[in-house]
């Protein structure tokens, strides 16, 4: 018997506990593979979500952005191959392994710079003291700008991404304008950096980009608009991965000390902390035809989106789903999508992420969340996150 | 994830070192990197 669209169950995420109870949250949607949500559809089952994302010419990326009405061409997520391809075969030559291999010696100089006024102080606020400056420095790292930009750089980055999170709201309130001004600046101040980096040779990604031969070559326009990408993608993802992740350590001191005896062990560490905390849980995709989806027909122009934090938790591929485990023989979690649109810069990330925990964890291997404090995830919102993180140096007393 | 087996090209994506015939003493590894492929693009035939 054909299922109707009355058949599949309505889950109203606006509500989930997701603040203070993100596995729970997830919990309450993995128990069907495909679930009726404000929006749209959402495919929470591995299969699923595979078929979505491996699926391109049906799910479309660029029709799923469309509706952000971004003033510059967001390359390469709102384009479907093949231009799609074209922009990713340019761009990922820079993001490459062997390209950001070379970068770890910096990045842990400016880790250690970060934590060891955290060591003498004996406290901190992890998310604005280290999960967000330093994705942010990194950033300015490669695209050759100096580092006392890094404030600003998080100012104009906050007011952009807050303008994203509200686009769809029909009034613009004083704090959207603000948003609308700052954006205005950092657009203003690419356009220059861009017209100053053109022709000019250069070690930094931004002048490379800038200097790929015809018929490779970007416009400005398009580089503007990677340069936005860059910043929307690459900065609060690994600051809320970070957030996240340490929180799980220093909620699970027996997990923590498995990393502190055995450094070695903090790669599989940091991919079971990815698997069960993606930042960017929710990749949208409109359908360019009517389709199937197992027993499910969805019609031409649906959104479907791809929950990979309940994917990630498919029991039929991680058992046991949502215990913190650092030695899972089998770790594919999509925390960095799949398909043609994988995360461009997940080994920059990840060797963002693995520098911090080494150097965080070989000085301060004891820690706890500060008492009479409760990180928060800012929901409901497109990108999750912790707002705050207050740790406490040393045991407990 | 096994050095001898897998490398990566110019793009970053992973590409089997040689003919992709590994001995018994890289088998595991070998396996141990298809078990792990994201995109499940790795097959080990016996």
């Amino acid at each position: 018997m054909p299922l109707t669209t009355d058949s599949l169950p309505q889950v109203s995420t606006e509500t989930l506990p997701m603040p203070e109870a993100r596995d729970e949250a997830w919990h309450t949607l993995d128990q069907h593979p495909l679930v009726e949500v404000e929006d749209g559809y959402a495919a929470t089952s591995r299969d699923f979500v595979e078929l979505v994302l491996k699926n391109p010419s049906v799910f479309s990326s660029k029709k799923a952005f469309d509706v952000l009405a971004s003033p510059v061409p967001l390359v390469p997520i709102a384009f479907d191959p093949p231009q799609q391809a074209r922009y990713r075969r340019i761009l990922q030559p820079f993001f490459s392994p062997r390209v950001i291999k070379p970068l770890e010696a910096g990045l842990r100089k400016q880790v250690v710079e970060l934590i060891e006024p955290i060591v003498q102080r004996g406290h901190c606020e992890f998310v604005s003291e280290v999960a967000s400056v330093f994705p942010t420095q990194v950033f300015l790292t490669l695209f050759g700008l100096p580092l006392d930009m890094r404030d600003q750089f998080i100012e104009w980055k906050n007011a952009v991404l807050n303008l994203s999170a509200a686009a769809g709201q029909t009034t613009i309130d004083e704090a959207a304008q603000e948003g609308m001004l700052k954006a205005a600046e950092l657009f203003m101040y690419l356009t220059e950096l861009i017209q100053k980096r053109r022709g000019v040779p250069g070690d930094d990604v931004l002048s490379q980009v800038l200097n790929v031969e015809p018929p490779d070559a970007l416009s400005d326009e398009e580089v503007i608009g990677l340069c936005f990408l860059f910043i929307l993608a690459g900065l609060d993802t690994v600051m809320d991965s970070l957030g996240f992740g340490m929180q799980r350590l220093a909620e699970n001191p027996d997990r923590r000390k498995e990393i502190v005896e055995d450094p070695a062990l903090i790669p599989a560490a940091m991919e079971e902390l990815l698997r069960l905390d993606p930042p960017a849980p929710f990749i949208p995709r409109v359908t360019t035809q009517e389709t199937q989806m197992g027993a499910h027909t969805l019609p031409e122009g649906s959104r479907i989106t791809s929950y990979l934090a309940v994917a990630n938790r498919d029991e039929t591929m991680f058992p046991n789903p949502y215990a913190l485990d650092f030695h899972r023989s089998e770790n594919r979690h999509i925390t960095f999508g799949m398909g043609v649109h994988r995360c461009l810069g997940s080994h920059l990330a990840r060797l963002e992420m693995q520098v911090l925990y080494e150097e965080w964890h070989q000085r301060i291997p004891h820690y706890r969340i500060t008492e009479g404090t409760t990180p928060h995830v800012h929901w409901p919102r497109g990108t999750v996150g912790l707002d705050s993180l207050h740790l406490t140096i040393g045991q407990s007393s | 994830m096994a050095p001898n087996v897998y490398t990566d090209d110019d793009q970053g994506y992973a590409q089997v070192i040689g003919d992709g015939t590994v001995g018994d003493d890289e088998a595991e590894a070998a396996r141990a990197g298809a078990a792990n492929c994201p995109e499940s693009a790795i097959i080990v035939a016996d």
